[in-house]
């Protein structure tokens, strides 16, 4: 593609964003460079008296426990996203329906969603919903606290997905909205066979950048002392005895945990942005 | 058309969704003797602290260690069937109880009058414990040495404010005790409030010998095990009277406190003493 | 202020039972106007920290020392695929630790106070996302404008102050907003690190007073308000700066 000279290329207005460059050996230094600041902050603790163990051995007996804690966090992000991205289709679906009664409601929830910090929207759903619901005659539906957690993350997510449907939407030529109706498709019939599908590649490295955000969102839920990596590596601290030369190498291990697992997904999501963006 | 049936039937199904939340009903609910549920069910669920050392703290395989837990286990015992613990918090527990996912709260919990209208105070309590402070020694002579002086805490413990406007302190309260005892070590505050059963466990420990406990607590206030209010005069609850008095009387606890390293507090010599039942009146008369 | 609200959230508590102690009770209105100043304090600081930072770091990027480009890289890397949470604990707990500190008698008062890393560790987390929109913003200027710069013999740093950095800045605006609201929100997460803003404050006034739902619709309405005249704002700057002849 040709550019003029002093001319802008509109392109870069709309995405706002260029690639970076973002490659496995990048990734690789990086963990090299934890792994040493980890060895650096467990010298740290030689002053400790010589009966406790090092605090590098100490985070090598709570491994296991942190990691498990971490299998929740995935968990929870895999749950919460699969419901933040129903949730935020029905909502998309409505902000760009015809008719005001979807739109207004749904553009103001969405506007709602967007616009409260996560750590509020925890807050008041782990306070405000109960444990149990009891449908009458039949069995209770428990909401254990992770589960609530989950639901919290979803719903700025869901918020952030509608965003993201009415953009791709809005981003599809009017023209082919208008050929569609040339030949006499309905509204549905457009949106589902025309529309829809040409939105999904547009939509998915954005709706990858939201997990890998939801994904670093969920340890807000050791607050409610949900057992997920975070939490069970405080309360590993506590049972090792609060010792304060364990705080290092604890958050940089949680740290090195979260970056092992977000690092590819960010990778991947540049290599598909990538590949849309000579596509379009 | 098919997208558009898909998306009618989506709605159909909210719409019902939505009906049935409104008819919802969140009760409670009512366990008819729970002391046979446990029986049949071969198993009881204690609810338990989860990190605080060393009443209910993780083990490195994930399993549950500490004195609650311990406690736990001989209401198990006694009744041979299985320990279940259940994790709670302060904000949970008494919810927890009320709809039956626990029956018995052995966790840390202070005995109020609030909370007796709510669960079912077990008599007698099987330990105490007060406000009171940790700081590097010679820095506090008494509770008034805090006015304007940044003092760390825990979230959530009601004294926190008590100790704000009494002492005129400022409270910074962290999410978790590794946290604030970490801001004490670090100079970030003069003082660690906390409970002095907590602080106690920490001075045993070599890395806090230049610090000690200079002031004595503001109260004492007993930890007491709960049932469900409805089951406090019925089997369970008096089973679990019972387990609460050989606890203390049969010497469990000043055992447990030995197990676990803890000093022995004067509130609880002074218990067991109370409770301890004189049988020199089997001995044969001369 | 209080004086004159005070008998109103009185009344309400007496009549209703809603208990908004923060309006009525002047322990609890002091620490509510507290925390509303620390909130906004934060937010001012820490999205200037990230705009400074989103700017050094994009020039950086563009420089031709090697080292200073991969250093740049690595750090949005590590910033951006790691949690904020757990950066604001380890910032303040792992490497408050080894920041010198005066001594008060008894306690210290280290060089960086908790508001001050919270502002340091938000700023450095936003500030990893700003590079790369500042950067897009640059990689967006044409080569030739550029040439036109060099001809007329601006050195480098001339050249990206004068010429690039001002049009990169109104290109980049849009993306630049998005980012600066949601690093407003994100401000709230200095709780866990126990700033005073808004959300520890009324966590301690509803753990006091259990009010909880009449505080959280305060939070709620605080954060919702402060987000809403932000957002109100950049974007009105949006429209001032939007380069004439693109975009809608």
């Amino acid at each position: 593609m040709s550019r003029r000279p002093f001319q802008l290329d509109p392109r870069l207005l709309v995405s706002g964003r260029v690639l970076s460059a973002l490659d496995w050996r990048h990734g690789a230094a990086l963990l090299v460079m934890f792994a040493a600041s980890l060895t650096f902050a467990s010298a740290q603790s030689a002053a400790a008296p010589p009966a406790t163990p090092s605090a590098l051995a100490t985070l090598a007996t709570w491994t296991p426990h942190i990691l498990r804690g971490f299998v929740l966090n995935l968990v929870m992000s895999f749950l919460a996203m699969a419901l933040a991205t129903v949730l935020g289709i029905g909502l998309g679906l409505m902000q760009i329906s015809p008719s005001r009664l979807l739109r207004l409601p749904a553009r103001f929830f969405t506007l709602l969603l967007r616009n409260s910090p996560w750590l509020v929207i925890l807050f008041a759903i782990m306070y405000f919903l109960p444990i149990e619901i009891r449908i009458p005659g039949g069995k209770p539906i428990e909401f254990p606290d992770w589960l609530k957690a989950t639901l919290a993350f979803s719903l700025p997510v869901a918020g952030n997905v509608s965003e993201i449907l009415r953009g791709a939407v809005n981003s599809i030529p009017t023209g082919q909205w208008e050929s569609a109706d040339g030949l006499a498709f309905t509204r549905a019939q457009t949106l589902r066979w025309i529309i829809l599908p040409q939105c999904i590649r547009r939509a998915i490295p954005p709706w990858m950048n939201w997990y890998a955000l939801l994904t670093l969102s969920t340890p807000m839920a050791s607050i409610f002392s949900v057992h997920e990596a975070v939490w069970n590596a405080q309360s590993s601290m506590e049972a090792a005895g609060a010792r304060p030369e364990l705080l290092l190498p604890f958050y940089l291990f949680l740290l090195c945990l979260f970056f092992i697992y977000i690092y590819p997904i960010a990778i991947c999501t540049r290599k598909l942005e990538r590949k849309y963006a000579v596509a379009t | 058309m098919q997208f558009a049936c898909v998306f009618k039937r989506m709605l159909v199904v909210a719409a019902c969704a939505l009906g049935a939340v409104s008819t919802l009903a969140v009760g409670a609910a009512s366990a008819e003797g729970r002391l046979k549920e446990i029986l049949d069910r071969g198993a009881v669920r204690v609810g338990v602290q989860g990190a605080l050392k060393p009443w209910g703290f993780p083990a490195p395989d994930g399993t549950l260690q500490g004195i609650e837990v311990d406690l736990g286990k001989s209401v198990a015992d006694a009744l041979g069937v299985k320990f279940e613990p259940v994790i709670i918090t302060s904000a949970n527990r008494m919810q927890f109880l009320q709809q039956g996912k626990i029956d018995v709260i052995i966790g840390g919990m202070y005995d109020t009058a609030e909370r007796r209208k709510i669960v079912g105070m077990i008599e007698p309590a099987y330990w105490a414990s007060g406000p009171s402070l940790m700081a590097k020694k010679g820095v506090i002579k008494n509770w008034k040495d805090l006015a304007d002086k940044p003092v760390c805490g825990k979230q959530g413990l009601y004294y926190n404010k008590q100790v704000e406007t009494d002492f005129k302190a400022k409270v910074i309260a962290f999410a978790g005790n590794t946290e604030a005892k970490e801001a004490l070590r670090t100079g970030k505050c003069i003082a660690y409030l906390y409970d002095d059963v907590g602080i106690m466990a920490d001075l045993d420990q070599p890395e806090w010998a230049e610090y000690e406990m200079p002031v004595a607590v503001l109260y004492n206030n007993p930890w007491a095990s709960a049932v469900p209010l409805d089951e406090l005069n019925k089997g369970w609850g008096v089973f679990m009277a019972g387990m609460a008095y050989r606890w203390q009387a049969g010497g469990t606890l000043i055992e447990l406190e030995r197990k676990w390293g803890l000093k022995q507090s004067d509130w609880f010599v002074e218990q067991n003493k109370k409770h301890h039942w004189d049988t020199g009146y089997l001995a044969p008369q001369k | 202020m209080l004086e004159l609200i005070s008998p109103l959230f009185r009344e309400l508590y007496d009549r209703t039972g809603l208990n908004f102690t923060v309006f009525y009770e002047r322990y609890e209105y002091d620490r509510f106007v507290g925390g509303a100043s620390v909130s906004l304090q934060l937010i001012f600081w820490s999205l200037l920290l990230s705009l400074i930072i989103g700017v050094l770091g994009a020039w950086s990027q563009n420089s031709q020392s090697r080292a200073l480009r991969i250093c740049a890289d690595a750090y949005i890397q590590v910033f951006r695929n790691t949690p904020p949470m757990i950066q604001l604990l380890f910032f303040y707990f792992g490497l408050g630790a080894f920041t010198p500190a005066f001594d008060m008698g008894g306690y210290s008062q280290p060089i960086i106070s908790a508001f001050g890393w919270a502002v340091l560790s938000l700023g450095i987390f936003g500030g990893a996302f700003n590079v790369e929109i500042f950067r897009s913003g640059l990689e967006a200027v044409p080569a030739s404008t550029l040439e036109a710069a060099e001809s007329l013999c601006f050195t480098r740093w001339q050249t990206y102050i004068y010429v690039s950095l001002p049009l990169a800045f109104r290109i980049s605006l849009p993306a630049l907003t998005n980012n600066l609201v949601s690093l407003a929100k994100t401000t709230s997460l200095a709780y866990v690190i126990s700033v005073p803003e808004m959300t520890y404050v009324l966590n301690q006034v509803w753990s006091d007073n259990v009010n909880v739902p009449e505080m959280m619709w305060v939070l709620f309405l605080f954060y919702v308000g402060v987000i809403t005249l932000l957002s109100y704002g950049l974007h009105a700057l949006e429209r001032r700066l939007a380069l004439p002849g693109y975009g809608r």
